[in-house]
């Protein structure tokens, strides 16, 4: 038994990634250099709520955070999932950590069950429709079929209170591998305007102003009305929509946002409504923010090719850098192809799995 | 004369039944059955016959056309006649026979099939077990005339615990057999035995008696016939891990290092062989495990022109020459022939440890065959030379070290750059020469025996220049690069292989163009501008992906030809200056945040931007569906459109339904106005009229590549096909379909890698099972390379990413049934897991009805129980088994395979228990109250065990309340009946067991005698070496066990209660005789003797009683006395202890009025 040798990487980009491919790899990382020139170097709350996470999600897995915080040494242990409650930091939503999850979960001893308290929406990163409604049904296309994100309570920003469970019942021993080579076409477009502690009338305004966009679409455009009150809408006031165009095929793309004090709600369900067309627009078969999760998922399938098409304009650093992280810890690379269809440059990331299987799982 | 005879039958009766059968006008007998219930019998059985065959579908990753030889292992006891029957085969199959067997052989046995004979070393547990992980054949020999032997056995469970391999008995020394009758009965016997263990009907082959060294031809013949028809079925674990057996190994350490370091130092080793199982990773630094010698990263791999290449192989090559040369013009040779059987030509054979004829070249090494093609008076023997040539061979082979080694490195120096002439620190030098003899072998190589082999260009060649140019920019495995760079140079110069191409500008930049075509294309366009210096790359966006010097960002705007050029012709390293150099701005945390997928809302535009960008949905008008999109003109523009719209005539029937169904938001105008990809019957013939513009052939051209797009698509887009659920598809059974899916996935892999570079498709696929690759390993044990011997199979298995973790394996295990022992926890055993072989210290557990693991000191005698141990991991559900010695010298004639057992699962740590039983006694009981004594020793003992059930042997239940203050350890429990002072107390606790992180790799190949591995020898085996007695608690000796006879009171039931209990639970008492009976009746009168002794008596006891009373009266006085005394003391007492006390609290008022006075801020605050 030799030292294990670490995959070094500088820098805290994409640490969640990281973190979740080091997991699934078995392979230990060690990220240095996190924000070692910034005022205040160094892990930050959330990241290191995250790792905690992690910690309590795995068995054996073992974090070393230097004095400083900038380096990191993560050994990998063994996915064991089952029941926890997690406080998110005020800094991140809880998508933020439920996304990372989404990675791990299907690939746990025992069924995921995990309760996150905190915020539960933000301008960056994941919100819970989002993640219902865009990440999922990804999974679902790889086998992961019993998934479930429950809203307990919604928790507005800056204050929070809000409350969601994430249930992943299917443990699966690999992904499906995944052949998608058409664009689907998009069928009905959906959505829902929600917001909790302030006057319903937003959430219909902001209704309205999606509409207003999506009126020429041509495609049935279904938005919902969904007002929290009482004690399950937090502590803050906030409201926020997401849209969500579906094929029928089981494909999504979304595009999400929240609004501040002083935005005008039309201006956001319009804004929200431009963004899905754009997204579908710079999209192939998934949107840009599900490609990571569809391209690890194809990364750690069976040992056979799996194909995905995407847009040039989803060929951005994000992905390239998910691409370089992924061949340094799996090892894998991807091959891409242009279609053979003379009018779209739209290409084929063709991938071969590397075998992985859940062996976490107990046999009988 | 009364004979009666059988009354006669009339003839009519058979011609009414016959009638009969035509009842309804046709012949009932013909649609009837006639035994239903022998036809249910037959249906059943032939439906079970069926099932049995069924398997679950697995997918066979073995490349169809040319796939690696197939392992043959002979296996048996010594004496049985291995190296006999080799040679028989080798002979009938390639016509050249051997005298000694070392290591494998390849030969050819068929037009697509090679195989591999390894003899398995029969006196080597180590070896059975290696050799049972990989054939994928295994003859298994025994000795007729003696029988079934120890290490059959063993080796047959083995195999089976490592995915069964096809077993083919072979029973031997069948001549010794005097009559027929017993030859007949021991070949039954033999057969018999050898199903049982195998399967019913397992083919036993006889093979009768030895000519010329050699089985007889005829029964040679028919094994071997039966050999290469046979079929494999892909095995789990040889389904997932790739695996190599070495052909050869060679020692490339730098002979200087050897020389100035000794040769105690790790060497660096080549193992050659054919890749088994999947593709092995080309990715550098992949782990594997050598069996016997331990887990090691690959320091490089490198594909090797096929030594023993199949017929259908060659022939392929061959073709693919002639094309080549009638490509450029030359004169084909003309059509190619057809042969049914082999070509004495073709029937070679590779056996590069073995003394094969003829002379091979390899990359680090030349073989000379030293003897004669029949094998007798072998040449090159020293002092019996033949002439002039062989005098120089074996003068050389005396040399210790020839002067010419160092002279042919000196020169290939001087044949590379300067600089390396002059880099002389030690890597450079190990390098170099490295270099030299690659580029020595090369240079031999292509005037060898392989040449006429090779097409214009080499795999191997092919393969080198790729990974020359694919790790330029990588530049950390230097030594490789340098490598394979010499290599193709000297390609070059030496054989100017005509290939047509120049090489490409060896830079060390990364400006790489992207594959063949587009390399050629970017030529052809380039020296079209030759005049202007600016000329345009193309990029490939594959390979700028994977370039880690150049930053995302740089490689996108390359990609998409934003970046000026001459950036582009900028240097890397400046570029990563410049990349680094900005990383302190503010400018880059905006770039940060941009390509972190921490953010996880993509980039958007300004609102602003977005709604001038969408003020129509043209652009994502195709992906909606049901939307109207602008017409006529725009279709009959654009020629590329008709096409899109036939693709849409075929797109996809099940789109056109659901929409059907759902499309009713789309109002009806704009669906008349699309063309959209979906079919819609309303434009079906204007669709046609667009077809009428098209040819027939150009039509059919297009539906051709329709179908052939359509052949590759997978489930979703196919259709109907392979839908699960639906009871339509046009599979019967769910096996068929799991197979059509199998098989479809394979195809498409096969397409999708066909369509690549064999640059990208190396990268992606890694080495393919059936190549022949030379694996080199840096820092093996020099004992390895000291104490090699070809007989023992050396073994390369691949890890996977769980295997090379270490943690706890929890199994479930059986002692081996013809074990005769049972194991003991912690003991150690040599288990065979995976590829490896190691010594651990199981603990073998059970489960007490799921809620612990509770641990068992020895197995059980026949049921299965879990073990748990420390070792690397291994994906639940893969067999092993185990052993506990493997040394030879050690082994008795006992069945060594001492347990069998499969993996349940893995984790990091494990929760096991033993029972603990602590014992107490009570001292002093009140009703259902006790005091215990002897549990514990300290009241902090109690502490931590208070609420705890208790019990008395008796089974009264019970709890621990509180420790008791006086005697340590003593605490007070309460029953929920009162309890004897004679019951023992027992509480029931379980205790922890640690696994022990024991974990020793069984490394047999280093050793100078193979097969006699030593580990950590059993407890029982130290003791007994030691002399040590074992040691034993006199508590846990069985003893005779003396019981006092206890004495019960009879039950009294108060008569209070007895009143008021029920009829049914009352005692029931006779009633006092009322009658007087006969006896008493009758008075006794006392008289005479007796009376008078009677009289004496009372007297004596009168006396007696007023003695006792006259001492009570006294007693009682005293003890009133003693009784003041007491009270007297005791008044005394409580005096004194009211003077202490008054003393106590006034001290200790006097305190708190100090503590009050103080601190009341404090006080208050504290409130």
């Amino acid at each position: 038994m030799s030292t294990p040798r670490f995959a070094t990487f500088q820098g805290c980009r994409n640490f969640r990634l990281l973190i979740v491919l080091a997991t699934l790899s078995g392979k230990p990382i060690r990220v240095e250099k996190i924000r070692s020139d910034d005022l205040n170097p160094g892990l930050r709350d959330h990241e290191v709520s995250f790792l905690r996470l992690m910690e309590a999600m795995t068995n054996g897995s073992s974090i070393e955070i230097s004095y400083t915080g900038t380096t990191v040494i993560y050994r990998p242990g063994i996915i064991t999932g089952g029941s926890y409650t997690h406080q998110c930091p005020p800094g991140k939503p809880v998508g933020y950590y439920v996304e990372p999850m989404l990675y791990l979960a299907p690939f746990s001893k025992k069924k995921f069950s995990v309760i996150f308290r905190g915020v539960t929406a933000s301008h960056q990163d994941a919100g819970l429709e989002a993640i219902k409604w865009g990440l999922m049904p990804i999974m679902e296309k790889f086998g992961v079929r019993e998934c479930a994100l429950h809203t307990l309570k919604r928790g507005s920003p800056p204050l929070g209170g809000g409350e969601v469970h994430l249930v992943v019942d299917s443990l699966i021993a690999q992904p499906i591998t995944m052949h998608a080579l058409e664009s689907p076409q998009i069928s009905s477009i959906r959505g829902v305007a929600y917001s909790t502690r302030v006057s319903p009338s937003m959430v219909n305004r902001m209704i309205d102003g999606a509409r207003k966009v999506l009126k020429n679409v041509g495609c049935e455009v279904d938005i919902t009305a969904d007002v929290w009150r009482g004690d399950n809408s937090g502590k803050s006031p906030g409201w926020g929509i997401t849209l969500v165009a579906e094929s029928k095929k089981g494909w999504r793309y979304f595009s999400e946002g929240i609004g501040d004090a002083g935005d005008v709600p039309e201006d956001i369900g319009a804004l929200i409504a431009y963004e899905l067309l754009e997204e579908i627009s710079k999209s192939a078969v998934v949107g840009r923010s599900q490609l990571a999760l569809a391209i690890v998922f194809m990364v750690i399938g069976k040992e056979d090719i799996g194909r995905l098409r995407i847009t040039k304009s989803q060929i951005d650093e994000k992905f390239i850098w998910l691409l370089r992280y992924i061949k340094q810890i799996f090892g894998t690379e991807v091959f891409l192809k242009p279609v053979d269809d003379a009018d779209s440059d739209d290409l084929i990331a063709t991938i071969k799995g590397v075998g992985f299987t859940n062996t976490n799982k107990k046999i009988a | 004369m009364d004979q009666s005879n059988k009354e006669h039958r009339k003839k009519s009766e058979k011609a009414t039944a016959k009638k009969k059968l035509h009842t309804q006008g046709h012949n009932a007998k013909a649609f009837a059955v006639a035994a239903p219930g022998k036809m249910a019998r037959n249906m059943l059985r032939s439906s079970d016959v069926n099932e049995r065959k069924l398997h679950v579908p697995m997918v066979d990753r073995t490349p169809e056309d040319d796939p690696p030889p197939v392992i043959v292992a002979v296996v048996g006891p010594p004496g049985t006649g291995k190296t006999t029957l080799i040679k028989s085969l080798v002979r009938r199959m390639t016509k050249s026979s051997l005298t000694e067997i070392n290591g494998p052989i390849t030969v050819v046995s068929g037009k697509r099939r090679r195989l591999t004979f390894i003899e398995c070393p029969a006196d080597d547990l180590n070896s059975m077990i290696d050799v049972a992980k990989v054939a994928d054949l295994v003859l298994l020999m025994m000795d007729g005339n003696f029988g079934f032997e120890m290490e059959t056995m063993e080796f047959l469970n083995l195999a089976q615990h490592h995915g069964m391999p096809r077993v083919l008995g072979v029973a031997t020394h069948l001549d010794l057999f005097k009559s027929q009758s017993t030859l007949r009965a021991s070949k039954k016997r033999l057969k018999h035995r050898f199903w049982t263990e195998v399967y019913q009907g397992a083919k036993l082959f006889y093979l009768s008696g030895v000519i010329n060294g050699r089985y007889p031809d005829r029964e040679i013949l028919n094994l071997s016939r039966f050999i290469s028809v046979m079929k494999f079925r892909p095995l789990k674990w040889r389904n997932e891990h790739p695996y190599l057996m070495a052909d050869r190994i060679t020692d490339i350490t730098h002979p200087e290092l050897l020389e100035t370091q000794g040769k105690q130092i790790d060497r660096k080793v080549a193992l050659y062989g054919y890749l088994h199982g999947t593709a092995l990773t080309s990715v550098a630094g992949a782990r594997v495990h050598l069996a016997g010698i331990g887990d090691y990263s690959i320091s490089h791999v490198e594909k090797l022109p096929d030594p023993c290449p199949t017929p259908y192989f060659q022939q392929k090559q061959e073709e693919y020459e002639r094309e080549r040369m009638k490509e450029e013009g030359v004169a084909g040779t003309g059509a190619p022939r057809r042969r049914k059987r082999l070509d004495d030509k073709q029937k070679l054979i590779y056996a590069p440890m073995s003394d094969v004829g003829g002379v091979l070249m390899d990359k680090d090494a030349v073989f000379i065959d030293v003897g004669t093609k029949n094998g007798e008076g072998a040449s090159f023997v020293p002092g019996e030379e033949k002439g002039e040539g062989e005098k120089l061979v074996t003068s050389l082979q005396s040399a210790e070290k020839s002067i010419g080694e160092s002279f042919n490195g000196v020169g290939l120096q001087l044949f590379s750059n300067g600089q390396e002439l002059h880099a002389a620190d030690e890597v450079a030098d190990d390098l170099s020469d490295e270099e030299n003899e690659a580029s020595n072998g090369k240079n031999v190589g292509r005037k060898s025996l392989r040449k006429p082999r090779i097409y214009g260009k080499s795999v191997q060649e092919d393969d080198a220049e790729i990974d020359g140019l694919a790790s330029d920019d990588e530049g950390d495995n230097d030594a490789f690069d340098d490598d394979e760079d010499h290599q193709r140079r000297l390609v070059e110069i030496d054989f100017n292989s005509g290939k047509g191409e120049s090489i490409e500008p060896q830079t060390d930049s990364e400006f790489e163009l992207s594959d063949h075509e587009e390399d050629v294309w970017s030529r052809s366009t380039a020296s079209k501008l030759q005049g202007t210096k600016n000329r345009r790359r193309k990029w490939d966006i594959g390979k700028l992906i994977y370039m880690d010097n150049v930053s995302p960002s740089t490689c996108i705007k390359r990609w998409r030809g934003v970046e000026d050029d001459d950036e582009n012709d900028e240097n890397a390293d400046d570029e990563e200056e410049d990349f680094f150099s900005k990383k302190d701005g503010a400018i880059t945390n905006k770039s940060e945040a941009d390509d972190d997928l921490e953010k996880f809302k993509p980039h958007f535009e300004t609102f602003k931007n977005l709604m001038s960008k969408w003020s129509n949905f043209d652009s994502i008008k195709s992906r909606l569906v049901g939307t109207s999109r602008p017409t006529s003109t725009n279709k009959e523009t654009e020629g590329g459109d008709g096409d899109e719209e036939v693709y849409g005539d075929f797109e996809d029937l099940e789109e056109e339904e659901g929409q059907e169904s759902a499309g009713d938001d789309v109002d009806e105008d704009s669906k008349q106005d699309s063309d959209d990809n979906d079919s819609e019957k309303s434009f079906a013939d204007f669709e046609e009229e667009e077809k009428l513009d098209l040819t027939v052939e150009q039509e059919r051209e297009q539906n051709a590549a329709k179908k052939e797009n359509m052949r590759l698509q997978f489930e979703m887009e196919e259709g109907e096909n392979f839908k699960e659920d639906d009871p339509n598809n046009e599979f019967d059974t769910w096996y068929e379909l799991q197979k059509a899916k199998m098989a479809k996935q394979l195809e498409i892999n096969a397409a999708e890698l066909e369509s690549m570079t064999p640059e990208q498709r190396q990268k992606i696929e890694g080495f393919r099972a059936g190549s022949y690759v030379r694996v080199v390993f840096d820092g093996l044990p020099m004992e390895f390379v000291e104490n090699f011997d070809p007989k023992y199979p050396v073994i390369m298995g691949g890890l996977l990413p769980t295997e090379l973790k270490f943690g706890i394996v929890k199994a479930r295990i059986r002692r081996h049934r013809w074990h005769k022992k049972i194991l003991k926890t912690n003991d150690p055993l040599v288990l065979s897991l995976g590829w490896r072989r190691f010594q651990t210290l199981p603990i073998y557990t059970t489960s007490d009805s799921r809620t612990r693991n509770r641990m068992l000191k020895y197995t059980p005698e026949h049921s299965y129980c879990s073990a748990s141990f420390y070792g690397p991991l291994c994906s639940p559900n893969t067999t092993f088994c185990g052993v506990q010695v493997v040394a030879n010298s050690d082994t008795t004639g006992n069945f060594r395979i001492s347990a069998t057992g499969i993996v349940e699962e893995i984790d990091a740590t494990v929760e096991i228990v033993k029972k603990l039983k602590l014992v107490g006694y009570p001292y002093k009981i009140f009703r259902n109250t006790a005091f215990i004594k002897d549990m514990f020793s300290s009241a902090m003992e109690v502490a931590r065990f208070e609420g705890a059930q208790i019990k008395t042997v008796s089974g009264i239940r019970g709890e621990i309340k509180r420790a008791l203050s006086k005697p340590e350890g003593h605490f007070r429990a309460t029953f929920e009946d009162k309890i004897l002072l004679s019951d023992t107390i027992i509480l029931r606790s379980w205790y922890p067991v640690h696994i022990k992180k024991f974990y020793n790799p069984v490394t047999s190949l280093l050793l100078q005698n193979k097969s006699e591995w030593k580990g950590l020898r059993l407890t029982g085996q130290i003791r007994a070496a030691m002399n040590l007695e074992t040691p034993t608690n006199p508590d846990s000796a069985y003893k005779k066990v003396e019981r006092v006879e206890r004495h019960f009171n009879g039950l009294k039931i108060p008569s209070s209660i007895q009143k008021t209990l029920p009829f049914k639970s009352q005692i029931h008492q006779m009633k006092p005789q009322k009658k007087k009976t006969y006896m008493a009746k009758r008075a006794v009168v006392l008289g005479g003797e007796e009376k008078k002794s009677r009289s004496f008596m009372q007297k004596v006891f009168t006396i007696s009683n007023a003695k006792d009373e006259k001492k009570k009266a006294k007693k009682q006085d005293e003890r009133k006395e003693r009784l003041k005394k007491l009270a007297k003391l005791e008044e005394i007492k409580i005096e004194k202890d009211k003077e202490r006390k008054k003393k106590y609290f006034s001290e200790n008022g006097r305190k708190r009025q100090h503590a009050d006075a103080g601190g009341d801020s404090g006080s208050h605050k504290r409130r």
